[in-house]
């Protein structure tokens, strides 16, 4: 039957409770090196999923995580059978495993996203660059063919303008954040006005020291910039499987 | 018992805790990281878009510039800033309907969805945009080797931005 792997634990973890996709019962499947898959059996016809899938997923290892440490498989990896998932993931990949499962051991990954509040950050803008505001007053109240050019002179300063304010705010966001964490995984901001979007691995005895430093910088910005926290969670940005040749 | 308010988190009204069962926030960690090995039987996503677009060409178009001007145009400047709950809290909490902006994926991850209750059309494909996910994951997984390499000493260079 095919298995539905969430990721790995101790192969000496308590047993997990609860359902995993589909409603099947999450089991373990234990392999060399002290390690196990969380795994749950899965039709092969039911390979099409959607986000309940995805949140069950989530929950899982969620769950997982308030037992000891986990290695978070990624979305959708489903293997032929419990003896692939020992061979092939526990047996070929085991010293790996076990290497980052005890590496993991007391740590969570934390997910940071701010964003501007676009009205404060360009009204900053403005004060700081006089001619941009010139620019602004020069075309508004102009009918729109009228100063099409000089709109997209002034959008185009305010974009520079803005990159400038991103790129010196993510540094000083992540540097500051970094210094209470073990790593950051920063990915690139997918919308002008995010500044941040990264994750941190953070040790549990440091979190209460990572979450007030989240709530400094935070204040130190005065609502120009906003902050979405995520976690703990699993290590989902700092786990990896290197390709056996 | 102090200590218990001592730890409250979040303080700062600037700072939303998501739930982590929440798909918006977690979704491109589960998507994109985590382990993965190369013998397993494909699942579809379906009722999920997962577009690639380079986020960095819709930054710099003129679209975009227009974007700019018509918001400084309307910006009130001589005022404070009292424009009630920004536009941006809706955008970061998991309100899919508000996402107007046509943003890049956040808006369309957002508006895909939306809160856990929701029961919007999955199907919809209100944003052209997508994730530039494979190429942010690139960037950042040989960041993250020179990450871990100097994990055990955190601070600026532990930044794992190329």
């Amino acid at each position: 039957m095919a298995q539905y792997v969430y990721g790995i634990v101790e192969a000496t973890a308590t047993k997990p409770r609860g359902r995993g996709i589909g409603g099947a019962p999450v089991r373990l499947v234990v392999g060399d090196d002290d390690v196990a898959a969380l795994v749950s059996e899965i039709g092969r016809d039911r390979l099409r999923m959607g986000r309940d899938e995805v949140l069950t997923h989530a929950r899982v290892l969620d769950r997982a995580l308030a037992r000891g440490p986990v290695l978070p498989m990624r979305f959708g990896v489903v293997m032929d059978d419990a003896k692939e998932v020992r061979d092939r993931l526990l047996e070929e990949h085991g010293s790996e495993l076990r290497t980052q499962l005890t590496e993991m051991e007391g740590k969570v990954e934390v997910r940071i996203r701010a964003a501007y509040d676009e009205q404060s950050l360009l009204r900053e803008i403005m004060r700081e660059r006089p001619e941009i505001a010139s620019l602004r007053t020069a075309v508004a109240g102009r009918p729109e063919h009228a100063a099409y050019y000089d709109r997209i002179r002034l959008g185009e300063l305010v974009a520079a303008a803005v990159e400038r304010h991103r790129e010196a705010d993510a540094r000083a966001i992540i540097e500051a954040l970094g210094n209470h964490a073990l790593a950051v995984e920063a990915g690139e901001p997918h919308h002008e006005r995010i500044v941040v979007q990264a994750s941190f691995l953070v040790e549990r005895s440091r979190l209460a020291e990572f979450n007030a430093k989240v709530d400094e910088v935070a204040e130190a910005y005065g609502g120009q910039i906003r902050f979405k926290y995520t976690g703990p969670l699993p290590p989902h940005s700092f786990v990896e499987l290197t390709e056996k040749v | 018992m102090s200590a218990l308010a001592a730890n409250r988190f979040p303080r700062s009204g600037y700072v939303t805790r998501g739930s982590s069962s929440g798909l918006a926030e977690v979704l491109d960690v589960l998507l994109d990281k985590g382990l993965v090995i190369d013998i397993f039987l494909r699942v579809s996503l379906v009722g999920i878009e997962l577009l690639t677009v380079d986020a960095r060409i819709v930054i710099a178009s003129v679209d975009t510039y227009l974007r700019f001007a018509e918001a400084v145009n309307r910006l009130d400047i001589g005022e404070s800033s009292s424009e009630g709950l920004p536009q941006l809290i809706e955008d970061m909490t998991q309100d899919g309907a508000s996402s107007k902006t046509k943003g890049i994926l956040e808006g369309a991850k957002e508006s895909l969805f939306g809160s856990s209750g929701d029961d919007e059309d999955e199907n919809e494909d209100e944003s052209s945009d997508g994730r530039s996910s494979r190429r942010s994951r690139s960037s950042s997984g040989s960041s993250r080797r020179s990450s871990s390499s100097s994990r055990s000493r955190s601070g600026s260079s532990s930044r794992g931005r190329s």
